[in-house]
């Protein structure tokens, strides 16, 4: 091969790389996404809780040896419980048009989150089960990581499940009222504190399921990447549109994309510098995101 | 009772008590010894200050248990220490240092554990005792764990006690040059926003392998001769795209760009989180070079936790490892005491007994009236010391810049453990 299709190769290769971990980023963002659109308020403690719940699930694998699929199930059902416990001691007591406490309460749950698993793992990265870790589908001179591929499958079945939920379900269409009205959700009969409470904890069940799938695609979890998971899952979620499902997962898939690329033409120095600049042009030119849309609730 | 009787009592017990103070001086002085030590023990490196801890309580009682510490006037005291929560973080432990030098009778410090927090707070102690210019302070410390080189000399009243990496990898280079004589072209990556990290591979790794004919693929990089530091500025060029940085999650690019450099050897200089990540990225494309080195402070427990497959054969130079009487002790009171010892935390143990000798050796008197001058003799106790007994074997100081040269050996990691495969000692 000449030297150009091999460059040519090598940064497709980078970028679909990229594209694929995104992948994760995505999952991070859904979750952003999915509070935001039904309360208005950021959750901080987001990805502390999924990766919390991905730690759960490791402690199963570690002392009842349990297979790969149970760890994910196990991390997803404990990240429901945690955002269910934070939607409680952050958001349940506040009064609703005081963002900036349950902001600022939702700050300190994360690294309160956090500090709890340094203490309890002593901050040691631990080894996550991962299903098709050594699996690599070789296509020409491309490569995709099979762990990867497998995260994107479930990616989209969580997101199909969860439109379903959101679109098919009585559930769903309590959430969507409170997100739009709460006052007039609630004079329908809704209760708008259960269903916020559902919101996290489904939410929750999502994070966890991408804490377990970011793990299970480093091979290695630690501390050390939730607050940059959650920097990620912020970026990924304005970028795409606060509220927007749609927009989290095509800016989740962007922001990897990218973040692959100025790795590969600039330096690991350099890369997030483009990132952060991404989302400021977001912010000063297209402030609602890729598919966010600029009406706010009545 | 008379009050005659009453005044006899008094007067007996007074005298009794008199006579028992005389024949326990231990007990009448109550003096001890005061160590301060600090380091990480929240946040995500918290596992440092937690092993550093656990081999230092060990020391402690280890040196109480065989009778303590012979003051100046032959009173044998107790020694105790605190340890802070430093975290890794600069402000903190300059926060620690203030108060431990001003605030408390400790005599010595040990602590803190990254080179970062090291570096920055060394700068608020006297650069030059007896400089009545400079109000720094005035308190010795001997870190254990920060250990990027040439750090103590920023003052004359900071040492330490840690590998030399420069002579380690002189040493590695060395022994590989012998081991693997096919292996010609090198190639490797770290974590840039680790100094620690970033200073041991773009100026003593890559310098040291080229000293030993190991050249970077592509020709060699420019400026690098083999000398330490040189050409520092274009290694961390040429590695720009095979470099990560210390919470990243996908290695990829980095592990293509290993796989595109076809070097026979790939150098890791990295804490253990992104070495597991690197290694794992590795792993999955297929990249098995002939000889794999890491960075010293891989050299630990948490790399066999995360990623022991992955790790197999790969290379690191340690200065501890449990092949001696002593260090296998140290290695059982740090898992009795909830940690690990490793190349980093072991020191711990062998601060507190160059404390000790240092103490017994100046005559230190550890009441509260002589503490400034106390903490005087340590720090010229410790600067006068040539060598000293350490875990694996004597260990040289170097004057006038508060560093150590301590034993080492070469580790390899072989299914699931840490094996020596060069013992130069």
């Amino acid at each position: 091969m000449s030297d150009f299709v091999l460059e040519f190769v090598e940064i497709t290769q980078t970028i679909g790389d990229g594209l694929f971990f995104g992948t994760t980023y995505a999952l991070i963002g859904i979750g952003f996404s999915l509070i935001f659109g039904a309360m208005r308020k950021l959750n901080m403690t987001y990805a502390a809780a999924a990766l919390a719940g991905a730690y759960v699930g490791l402690a199963a694998f570690t002392f009842i040896n349990a297979p790969a699929p149970v760890v994910f199930l196990i991390s997803a059902l404990a990240s429901g419980l945690i955002g269910g416990a934070v939607y409680i001691t952050c958001f349940r007591f506040i009064p609703i048009n005081n963002h900036l406490a349950a902001l600022m309460a939702s700050i300190g749950a994360l690294f309160f989150i956090d500090e709890i698993v340094v203490h309890t793992t002593d901050g040691s990265p631990l080894t996550f089960p991962a299903l098709f870790d050594d699996v690599m589908f070789e296509l020409g001179p491309y490569g995709i990581r099979g762990d990867l591929l497998f995260v994107l499958a479930v990616n989209i079945v969580s997101t199909i499940g969860l439109i379903y939920v959101l679109y098919r379900t009585r559930l769903g269409l309590a959430t969507r009222a409170v997100s739009q009205q709460d006052v007039a959700a609630q004079l329908c009969g809704i209760d708008v504190h259960r269903t916020n409470a559902i919101t996290f904890v489904l939410a929750g069940l999502l994070g966890g399921i991408a804490g377990s799938m970011t793990a299970s695609a480093v091979g290695v979890l630690s501390p050390l990447i939730t607050v940059p998971l959650t920097v990620k899952g912020l970026i990924v979620s304005v970028i795409g549109g606060l509220g927007s499902i749609p927009g989290a997962i095509a800016a989740g898939l962007l922001v990897g994309g990218l973040e692959n690329a100025f790795l590969y033409f600039r330096g690991v120095n350099e890369r997030d510098m483009y990132v952060l600049l991404l989302l400021f042009v977001f912010l000063v030119f297209r402030p609602d995101g890729l598919f966010g849309s600029s009406t706010d609730r009545d | 009772m008379s009050r005659t009787k009453l005044a006899a009592a008094a007067m007996f017990v007074m005298v009794a008590s008199y006579f028992f103070m005389l024949a326990h001086p231990v007990v009448a002085a109550e003096r001890t010894v005061k160590i301060a030590a600090w380091g990480a023990k929240s946040g995500p490196l918290r596992s440092f200050g937690v092993n550093s801890e656990a081999v230092l309580k060990g020391a402690v009682k280890a040196i109480n248990d065989s009778g303590g510490v012979k003051l100046g006037d032959g009173t044998m005291a107790k020694m105790e220490f605190t340890y802070y929560d430093s975290a890794c973080n600069a402000d903190q432990a300059i926060s620690i240092a203030r108060k431990v030098e001003s605030q408390t009778q400790a005599l010595a410090g040990i602590g803190p554990t990254c080179s970062g927090a090291a570096a920055a707070m060394y700068g608020i102690f006297q650069k030059k005792v007896d400089d009545k210019s400079d109000t720094g302070l005035q308190f010795p410390i001997l870190t254990d764990t920060a250990i990027r080189p040439g750090l103590a000399k920023k003052s004359q009243w900071t040492f330490r006690n840690v590998p030399n990496e420069i002579t380690m990898y002189d040493a590695l280079f060395k022994w590989l040059r012998a081991q693997y004589p096919d292996v010609k072209t090198i190639y490797g990556g770290t974590e840039t926003d680790q100094a620690h990290s970033r200073i041991t591979f773009a100026a003593v790794i890559v310098q040291k392998a080229k000293k030993y004919g190991f050249e970077w693929v592509g020709g060699g990089i420019e400026g690098v001769t083999g000398k330490i530091i040189a050409g520092m500025k274009n290694v961390l060029k040429v590695s720009k795209s095979s470099n990560w940085l210390l919470a990243d999650t996908n290695f990829s690019v980095q592990a293509r760009a290993f796989k595109r450099s076809g070097a026979d050897m790939m150098i890791i200089s990295s804490h253990p989180f992104t070495t597991c990540g690197m290694l794992k990225e590795m792993r999955r494309q297929r990249i098995r070079p002939k000889v794999l080195v890491g960075l010293t402070s891989s050299s630990s427990a948490e790399i066999l936790k995360g990623c022991s497959a992955a790790a197999e054969g790969i290379y690191i130079p340690t200065g501890f490892a449990p092949i001696t009487p002593a260090a296998a002790k140290v290695a059982a009171a740090a898992v009795a005491n909830g940690g690990s010892a490793d190349l980093h935390s072991a020191a711990a143990w062998e601060n507190a007994h160059i404390i000790k000798q240092v103490v017994e050796a100046t005559g230190v008197m550890a009441k509260p009236e002589t503490l400034k001058a106390d903490r005087r003799k340590v720090r010229d106790g410790l600067e006068s010391l040539v060598k000293v007994d350490g875990l694996m074997g004597e260990i040289g100081r170097v004057q006038d810049e508060g560093e150590s040269v301590k034993p080492y050996v070469f580790v390899q990691a072989q299914k699931g453990a840490w094996k020596v495969v060069h013992d130069p000692r």
